[in-house]
């Protein structure tokens, strides 16, 4: 009896799924395709597996597919399934599939669903032992029902997993008590089981900015850096960092720097974080502050306490958005797009001197319809540009040319 | 008793649709082209052009107040644009119209998912942040108000508009 009850119940959330993932056709960005391909896919997330193998994973036609590619993303194996059925995954304009790997190959994936029309969302993670030809059945990341996004994973230099995403947990105890609860928490998990299993969830920050994506390096084995938009107070989201001084204890909250960004909806628009090998730390952001507007660059050579003053990144009469950085040896990457008012290019600028002067921006691919956000990625020895388009498809350009 | 309360809900929801219909029908969709459509429509005239979104939490506050100086001032030349970061939903859109009294207003919605062309139309340096008024004055000059408008602002510059030449 209670299995009938248990298996309608499932059913009756499968179909409210399965209509939300119909109705969401409608909603995301239209794909150039139905179908669950790459060429389908409005979101593509990049890396490199420490062999130089590339892996993708994307969302298309309701499932999160992987594939690997060993000639720099020219042909790919064949695409696994990671959902078994479609889901409502989460289309929001900064979210996009986490994937990561480790040494032997095990690899780790984690992705976002929509729940409701609050857009409240619910991550899923699966990890794959085979060298992803299967990958284990998904599973919430947490146990928690609230709503969880923007999840991020990553093996830190020891091999073990570092989670991490937005939750919005401790607003059910807000509103009880009669309060609101501004934005999510900062969330995080680990595997010491080389992903196989996941710890208890852990909160770094409470009231971080709910809606966008967020930065994550490492500073060492155990200890992560995660850069966010944060909510100050005043209701100003400006970026915040901070670097763990254990595993399961993050270190202090650093602002990177006094935007005065006062806002009340969500920007869609969050930033990226580099680590050279100096163990400087490298930040790109967007803002639409009183302090200033667009998109900035800045360093920190301690450990994120202070920062270099913000640098204005691209041209602000082609609205520059969704920068990334990279540092790859002793060279740094920046990169962003911008819109001339007929296509969209990726700029990009090259810095030989820790950040402290930059090449001139180039234009080093464009488009003329929909974009994914361009990113940068590194095999460990080259730095390559990764950019879904609508038109083009899948492009992983090499940037030693434009260096 | 249950399936009274079906039928009640049924009828909610059909209320519901058929409010919205009138506003979903008349909801214009914004592409490539659409801003100089409205500048030219408008050619002449003061013009108070709103940019807002359903996902939108300030803009969700400040709907009703544009339908409350809508209704102050029916006489104004008043353009809503929808263009939530997220794609825009009509029905959603439609909705939120209605319930702010703004339904019979000259209203737009975003309608391609490539939205750089959209924002370069109306503003260069326009990401997309929300809520945004631009006011336009006769002869086209473009005031750009960022986040929650400031009504009396709005009054004044609506108030020292040069009156229309009658001619002789």
């Amino acid at each position: 009896m209670s299995k009938t009850i248990l298996l309608s119940a499932c059913a009756v959330l499968l179909s409210s799924l399965l209509a939300t993932a119909q109705m969401s056709h409608q909603h995301g960005a239209k794909p150039a395709c139905e179908g669950t391909t790459l060429a389908c896919a409005t979101k593509v997330t990049p890396t490199f597996a420490p062999d130089g193998t590339l892996w993708l994973a994307w969302d298309a036609g309701g499932f999160v597919s992987v594939a690997r590619s060993t000639d720099f993303g020219h042909t790919f194996s064949p695409a696994v399934l990671v959902n078994a059925l479609p889901l409502a995954l989460d289309w929001g304009p900064d979210a996009r599939p986490a994937i990561a790997l480790d040494r032997q190959g095990r690899i780790a994936v984690a992705f976002a669903v929509f729940k409701d029309k609050e857009f409240n969302g619910q991550v899923f993670y699966t990890h794959s032992e085979d060298g992803g030809q299967t990958f284990a059945r998904p599973a919430p990341i947490t146990a928690d029902a609230e709503s969880q996004r923007f999840q991020v994973v990553a093996f830190d230099p020891d091999g073990s997993l570092f989670a991490a995403w937005l939750d919005k947990r401790n607003r059910a105890p807000a509103r009880t008590r009669g309060e609101k609860y501004p934005g999510a928490a900062l969330a995080f998990t680990w595997s010491t089981d080389h992903g196989a299993t996941l710890s208890d969830t852990r909160l770094a920050q409470d009231n971080t900015c709910e809606c966008c994506r967020i930065g994550v390096a490492f500073a060492g084995p155990g200890r992560p850096i995660v850069l966010f938009r944060n909510i100050f107070d005043g209701s100003i989201r400006d970026h915040a960092i901070t670097t763990f001084v254990n595993p399961t204890t993050p270190g202090p909250i650093y602002r990177v720097s006094v935007d005065d960004w006062r806002i009340e909806a969500c920007p869609h628009h969050g930033p990226s974080l580099a680590v050279a090998p100096n163990g400087d730390y490298h930040v790109t952001w967007f803002t639409s502050g009183s302090a200033r507007k667009g998109l900035f660059y800045a360093h920190s050579s301690d450990g994120g306490r202070t920062f270099s003053s913000p640098m204005s990144i691209g041209n602000l009469d082609r609205a520059p958005e969704h920068p990334s950085v990279l540092a790859v040896a002793n060279t740094l990457w920046l990169t962003w797009k911008e819109f001339d008012g007929t296509k969209t290019t990726v700029q990009l600028m090259a810095s030989h001197d820790g950040g402290k002067t930059w090449s001139p921006p180039k234009a080093v691919a464009e488009t003329s319809d929909y974009s994914d956000h361009p990113l940068l990625i590194t095999n460990g020895a080259r730095a390559f540009l990764s950019w879904q388009t609508l038109r083009e498809g899948f492009r992983l350009i090499p940037l030693e040319e434009f260096s | 008793m249950k399936k009274f309360a079906w039928l009640t809900l049924a009828f909610a929801v059909l209320a519901s649709a058929s409010v919205g219909s009138a506003t979903i029908d008349n909801l214009r969709e914004f592409g490539r082209g659409s801003w100089n459509e409205i500048l030219r429509s408008h050619t002449g005239k003061p013009t108070i052009v709103h940019i807002w979104g359903v996902t939108c939490g300030p803009c969700r506050t400040e709907m009703p107040q544009w339908g409350a100086f809508l209704r102050e001032r029916p006489d104004v030349s008043l353009v809503l644009i929808d263009a939530d970061l997220v794609p825009n939903e009509r029905g959603a859109v439609a909705a939120m119209l209605d319930e702010a009294g703004l339904g019979s207003a000259e209203n737009w919605t975003f309608a391609d998912a490539f939205v750089e062309p959209l924002r370069y139309a109306i503003d260069p340096q326009w990401r997309g942040e929300i809520p945004r008024t631009v006011l336009i004055a006769r002869a086209g000059a473009a005031t750009v108000m960022e986040g929650v408008a400031d009504f009396d602002e709005i009054r004044r510059w609506l108030n020292a508009q040069q009156p229309e030449s009658r001619g002789n």
